[in-house]
């Protein structure tokens, strides 16, 4: 007989007693474990609810919701349909979200398939600079398109210097979508490439086997099996373009272009007298359609994982051999890079370096420093610098944190509304920032005690933090996914509760997804702003309001000042975190 | 070493039933082996004991302590019942060593420093791994693994071992070597096991006894022995072992003998039974290939049944040969020490070789659909 053994017939050696099975305390009648799951799930539902519930409820009232003595009323929709204007805003906003679907699709997916099934020459340094425009927040790009591509920006006017004209319009619902579609590409595209390389090799092979040539597999096996990445992320960026502020905000507001969130902005901020049941009335109709479109994301996705072959074996699937058009290839990958990305960047940090960027006259003559000198000598300005890395900072943890907790909730506990907590917490998905941002103010304004947060850095980093938390929830959920069940399960057997299981086993194989969403969300925080427009006040400003303002008072710049700082910082924090992590992962 | 008494459980997901009525008792001391093809419930069953399924109805009590009485809506949750259970995949925790594996379940528990140390040296010295503890599980072999695993389990000593197929990851010949190794380690520990398996052969040879599980029902719980030699379904027949089927109708039973005509050709043969049947019933004949013997066709032999067939493949396997014979439509498995036959044959068993059960429902429509030729 072994110490293992608790025979009644051998007693145990000294110190080695039946060991009782761990008691865990209870609170009225459950677990730690449960009350932590109804926490998350309360908190979100709150979080949730807070913008989206004053909206609906302006929407039906006949005068602001502050002011008493307010009747329910269809009204403000009947105003907004018979609007003479809306009418056109409805084909704006279509017209330029169809077309920047359309061309996100046309850039994503040769490329997503060029770079992974294909050799293609550079092809792993193409696949990765394929991905960095997602770092830069679309305020930033639509201004480093405007000095270059503008009316008067350095390569139209080097254009109209040659040729007499300038073959394009950037202010324009195409300018528009063509920008726009230059910024959201890199999703389309991570979507694609992911599926491409989960896919099962041998289909390939089975292909080849049956005498298919390169050009026919590409366009009978790999490209029919990415419907699905298809489908879901051209729904994604639909509405993503439905409720994009910047580059409509840029483009349109000189030509009167208006779309859904530009109507927001000028209905809402620019007006004297702001109509607040039509702009409750206006944000409600555009909610409907981005938790709609989003609802059936949601669908086809679901749908989709049953036909995408993903297989344990990791079979490296041959790369195609295109001969000649693989340089084609390469140079327009290498042209969508250089001119949509990195010549509209350069160009803006060029810019805030000299006085005045055309090329009329040699920008070198006046280089200097005056565009930050600017920057640096209003407190508020500077302020807005400090206050972006803060609520980045502070956001990027707390986020973190509850996404983190959000994911264990949904798919690693047994709590009955442990779906409810996932669509809580992928739904600031289908909420337009600048909805967000109305929808805070007015709960903070209602809520008692909500005048504590109004007007604080809080209030910007809880409305940033909704919006970053579909974000953080999809870095971290996928990483759960690769930890197996039987880890959970063997840890409860051996006497830790929910709640232990986390900190005893989850908590270190989970802290690389962590660090991940760490740095995802600081980047999407840093970048966000239109959430701000309606939440900042004087001292409570970030970097993208702050841009914004210069670029209203004509200080293009201090605004390309502002906009290499901002770059400036996430480069910086991305390469220490990546260092970090590195460092990091092998424990 | 404590009983377990599982008593009515039921599992419903939506309107699929996993599990219907399931009740059995397990000794104190038992192996106990729940043995049944892949989605029978057997899984579904284990989960239940050790918490981490909750049964829709039912009771399943250990040493007297209920662990689940969906009558009386209590519920012990998983941490709380000192089980001891090792996962298909041994689920070690990946990020710690050996040692730190087996601390964590009496860290928990708020076990002394020197105890740890000496119940981990005692249970890693029980499954002959004390001199690896301070590896990480992916340096270590299947085989390892699996014995850390069950190391993990036993260091707090529970009350009772649950076995998820611990052994289905590894190679066939390791799997028969650990399994002779459990089966010595569990006599020595003398713990009550419960074990999941799908696979026969381990079920056999580890049991105490063994509970046969179909589509979420409990066919038949015997000794190995009784499993083997008489299957309560014609299911279990086919499951546990291999095993010929013919279908026929009953002619007459007379003294414990069934006069059967076999559907395949017309043939009469004797199978002992005890089922009250009335002559025309439809029946199913069922014999295991080494109950049957194969003569040469000018051998003269006497028994209850001599039926006339020929040799369709021989196969040599080593330890024996394998043959299939042409019985009409019907090829009929026999195992055979001897290797030479050829051509015609005949078959030879007695009335207490075979088995008989009600009704004409062959298992596995597709095993039965590779046994047939044309006539």
């Amino acid at each position: 007989m072994t110490t293992t053994s608790t025979d009644k017939a051998v007693q145990p050696p000294a110190g080695r007693s039946i060991l009782p099975a761990p008691k865990y305390p209870r609170v009225f009648g459950v677990g730690r474990g449960r009350l932590v799951q109804y926490g998350i799930f309360i908190l979100l539902a709150l979080f949730v609810l807070a913008p989206i519930v004053p909206i609906l409820y302006q929407s039906f009232r006949d005068r602001p919701l502050y002011e008493a003595g307010g009747l329910l009323t269809a009204g403000n929709y009947v105003k907004l349909f018979t609007d003479a204007g809306f009418g056109q805003v409805v084909l704006n906003t279509a017209i330029f979200a169809v077309g920047t679907t359309v061309l996100t699709l046309v850039i994503a997916i040769p490329m997503a398939v060029l770079v992974v099934r294909t050799r293609l020459p550079f092809g792993r340094l193409l696949g990765l600079s394929m991905q960095w425009p997602f770092f830069i927040s679309s305020l930033i790009l639509g201004f480093g398109w405007i000095t270059l591509y503008g009316p008067a920006g350095f390569i139209s006017v080097q254009l109209r210097q040659v040729f007499g004209f300038v073959p394009w319009n950037l202010y324009s619902l195409g300018g528009m979508a063509v920008t726009e579609a230059v910024g959201l590409a890199p999703i389309a595209y991570v979507f694609c490439a992911n599926a491409l390389r989960q896919s099962d090799a041998s289909l390939e092979s089975a292909a080849r086997v049956c005498g298919a040539g390169p050009v026919r597999i590409l366009f009978q096996v790999v490209v029919p099996m990415l419907r699905p990445p298809i489908v879901y992320s051209s729904i994604l960026i639909f509405s993503m373009s439905l409720e994009t502020l910047s580059v409509p905000l840029l483009y349109g507001t000189p030509v009167r272009i208006e779309v859904f969130s530009t109507f927001l902005y000028t209905n809402g901020l620019q007006s004297i007298s702001p109509d607040y049941g039509i702009l409750g009335a206006a944000s409600t109709l555009i909610l409907a359609v981005t938790i709609g479109t989003v609802a059936i994301q949601a669908k086809v996705l679901k749908n989709a994982q049953r036909f995408i072959s993903v297989r344990g074996k990791a079979t490296r699937p041959r790369l195609l051999d295109l001969g000649w058009i693989r340089w084609v290839a390469a140079a327009a990958i290498v042209i969508y890079i250089i001119f949509g990305a990195l010549l509209p960047i350069l160009g803006l940090v060029f810019r805030s370096f000299t006085m005045i960027f055309t090329p009329l006259q040699n920008p070198f003559d006046t280089l200097t420093l005056s565009n930050y000198q600017r920057v640096f000598t209003f407190p508020v300005y500077v302020q807005s610098i400090t206050n972006s890395v803060v609520v980045a900072a502070v956001g990027a943890v707390l986020v973190s944190v509850l996404a983190l907790l959000a994911v264990l909730v949904a798919r690693r506990s047994p709590f009955k509304f442990a779906r409810s907590v996932e669509y809580l917490a992928l739904a600031p998905q289908a909420m337009p920032g600048i909805i967000v941002g109305i929808g805070f103010f007015w709960a903070f304004a209602l809520t008692p005690g909500g005048g504590w947060v109004q007007g604080t850095l809080m209030a910007v980093i809880i409305a940033f933090g909704l919006r970053a938390l579909p974000t953080a929830f999809g870095s971290i959920a996928p990483a759960i996914m690769q930890i197996g069940r039987e880890l959970d399960d063997a840890a409860r057997t051996s006497g830790a509760d929910w709640f232990g299981t986390f900190f005893r086993i989850l908590r270190t194989l989970l802290r690389p997804a962590f660090v991940g969403a760490l740095i995802l969300v600081f980047v999407t925080m840093m970048k966000e702003y239109s959430a701000a427009l309606f939440l900042s006040s004087a001292n409570t400003g970030v970097i993208g309001t702050t841009m914004l303002d210069l670029w209203v008072q004509g200080n293009t710049g201090s605004v390309a000042a502002l906009a290499t700082i901002q770059i400036a910082i996430t480069a910086v924090f991305v390469a220490v975190a990546n260092l970090f992590m590195k460092g990091h992962t092998d424990a | 070493m404590p009983e377990v008494q599982v008593s009515g459980l039921h599992k419903k997901f939506g309107d699929v039933t996993v599990l219907n009525d399931i009740n059995f008792t397990i000794r104190e001391g038992e192996f106990f082996t729940l043995l049944g093809p892949s989605g029978c419930g057997k899984s579904t069953t284990l989960n239940c004991i050790a918490g981490l399924e909750s049964p829709t109805a039912g009771s399943i009590t250990v040493d007297g302590v209920p662990f689940v009485d969906t009558a009386k809506k209590l519920y012990v949750p998983t941490e709380e019942r000192n089980l001891g259970m090792v996962f298909q995949s041994y689920a070690l925790w990946p990020h710690m060593t050996v040692e730190a594996n087996l601390v964590m379940p009496l860290a928990i528990r708020k076990v002394s420093k020197e105890e740890k140390a000496v119940r981990i040296h005692e249970a890693l010295d029980t499954v002959g791994l004390a001199h690896l503890k301070d590896r990480y599980p992916h340096q270590l072999s299947g085989g390892q693994q699996q014995r850390v695993a069950l190391a993990r389990a036993l260091v707090y000593s529970p009350s009772v071992l649950l076995l998820d197929e611990p052994l289905s990851n590894l190679d066939a010949k390791l799997r028969e070597q650990s399994r002779a190794w459990l089966k010595r380690l569990q006599v020595e520990l003398g713990i009550t096991t419960v074990y999941v398996t799908h696979d026969q052969d381990e079920a056999l040879s580890l049991s105490d006894r063994i509970a046969v599980m179909f589509e979420g029902n409990m066919t038949q719980i015997g000794a190995p022995a009784e499993i083997y030699e008489r299957p309560a379904t014609a299911a279990v027949a086919a499951f546990v072992g291999s095993c010929n089927f013919f279908t026929g109708r009953l002619e007459e039973t007379r003294g414990g003998i069934a006069r059967v005509r076999l559907d395949n050709t017309g043939l009469v043969v004797k199978v002992a039974s005890t089922l009250a049947l009335s002559p025309g019933d439809a029946v199913t004949v069922a014999v295991r290939p080494e109950r049957l013997t194969i003569t040469p066709a000018s051998a003269d032999v006497t028994g209850a049944n001599v039926l006339d067939t020929s040799v369709l493949t021989r196969s040599y396997v080593g330890s024996r040969y394998e043959y299939g014979l042409k019985l009409g439509t019907n090829v009929v498995q026999v195992i055979s020490p001897t290797g030479n036959l050829d051509g015609d044959v005949r078959l030879v068993f007695d009335a207490d070789d075979a088995l008989l059960y009600a009704g004409s429902n062959v298992p596995s429509a597709e095993a039965q659909e590779l046994m047939t030729v044309a006539s």
